[in-house]
């Protein structure tokens, strides 16, 4: 009889707490962008007030001020995304000075879990899978180099593309 | 005094003839236990847990046939077949899983009944397999950065065939006699896989048989029976046993 108690109980307990209901895992993954130094390729840069907008998009995603790195999520239903990068967007002493970054790439989906559903992941094209382009108005070019990584975004735990500056 | 010697000898030899008699009596009377007989045959049920489930939830249909066999005093021989087909639709997924299973194994009767009862309170073991098909109907993509406006939900319609799964239940339930011959009991499963056929960016989420697949390995079951006893024979309870048992 004790076991039978025993195993009442252990039943109750797993039936009780669905902890796989939650999703923990890492889903969709942004695009990791780090910056570095034209000058000095070894060695990260900050940008300084680098205003980042999805074209064809209504909000700015952000303005990043003061780091190396930023993430930017791509557009999982196409195949490319084209992203406004304009530097020193607020500044009153320099100009500011805008580029465009096109991703082309392709997406799949990709089973998680029963709590995640899937996630999409991208695989950059190769070549070509990054047009850099000037503003409409050319005001040259703030982004001197670009360097990919890799072309399987999959992850946010590794830098993806370097910019150099 | 000669009134008095015949008294007590007569007396004593008295007593000792009523000693020897209950001594007698008691020893015919031990004699009578073996002719204890009890009934061994097939049980053969159905789930009403599942059949009823069928009835109230609508994405879901199942049907379980139990029965089990008496080999020994205290051993059966244990197996379920059923059959299930069940939608789940939670938040990031509907999916749809059909299939039959088989469970076969054996339980062991831990209660002593009283005179002629046959209630059973066991404990078992079986081992399960299951063939089944999936068919994920849609799913979310989960995506905690929607600068692009939330993703919509994939209908998918994509079907897995040939899917399969083995495992290893720990069963632990009673079986009473309501009537003669029929019993009404109820189990409860602990369920462990042992190996399974994952379809291809996908997952066995629910297995037939198996339940809900919690942290990948684990499962619980819970069944509810009404059976039939067939009684094949009658074989005498061993006395030696009980006597030893006993002394």
């Amino acid at each position: 009889m004790k076991k039978i108690y025993l195993l009442m109980m252990v039943t109750l307990a797993l039936s009780g707490c669905e902890k796989d209901d939650i999703c923990t895992e890492e889903t969709t993954p942004r695009l990791i962008l780090e910056f570095y130094d034209i000058s000095n390729p070894a060695n990260l840069k900050n940008v300084l007030n680098v205003k980042v907008k999805g074209v064809g998009q209504m909000n700015d995603l952000a303005t990043y001020n003061g780091v190396s790195k930023i993430a930017l999520p791509l557009n999982p239903t196409e195949n490319s995304t084209k992203y406004s990068l304009i530097i020193n967007s607020t500044s009153s002493t320099v100009a500011p000075n805008e580029d465009f970054l096109e991703f082309d790439y392709t997406h799949k989906n990709v089973f998680v879990s029963r709590a995640c559903g899937y996630k999409t992941t991208y695989t950059l094209n190769n070549p070509n899978g990054i047009l850099l382009t000037d503003a409409a108005t050319p005001d040259t070019f703030w982004i001197q180099d670009i360097n990919i990584i890799t072309t399987n975004i999959t992850t946010e735990n590794e830098t993806h593309i370097k910019i150099y500056f | 005094m000669k009134h008095i010697l015949k008294f007590t000898f007569s007396f004593c030899v008295v007593l000792l003839s009523s000693t020897g008699s209950a001594q007698q009596k008691t020893e015919t009377k031990k004699d009578s236990v073996p002719v204890k007989k009890e009934r061994y045959g097939v049980r053969l049920g159905v789930d009403l847990f599942k059949l009823t489930r069928s009835f109230y939830e609508t994405d879901y249909r199942g049907l379980e046939l139990v029965g089990d066999y008496r080999i020994t005093r205290r051993h059966y021989l244990a197996a379920e077949i059923g059959n299930e087909n069940k939608t789940v639709s939670d938040d990031p997924l509907n999916f749809t899983t059909k299939g039959t299973y088989l469970k076969v194994g054996f339980d062991y009767n831990g209660y002593e009944n009283w005179l002629n009862m046959e209630n059973i309170i066991f404990v078992g073991l079986r081992y399960g397999v299951s063939s089944f098909s999936q068919t994920l109907n849609s799913y979310q993509i989960y995506n905690p950065n929607p600068y692009f406006g939330e993703a919509p939900v994939v209908i998918s319609g994509d079907n897995f065939d040939g899917l399969s799964a083995q495992w290893i239940e720990v069963v632990a339930g009673m079986k009473a006699e309501v009537f003669k011959n029929i019993f009404v009991g109820f189990s409860f499963r602990l369920n462990r896989l042992v190996s399974q056929k994952r379809p291809n960016n996908f997952d066995n989420l629910y297995i037939p048989g198996f339940n809900r697949t919690y942290n990948g390995d684990f499962g619980v079951g819970f069944n509810y029976t009404v059976s039939y006893f067939l009684p094949l024979y009658k074989s005498t309870v061993k006395a030696k046993k009980k006597v030893n048992k006993k002394k």
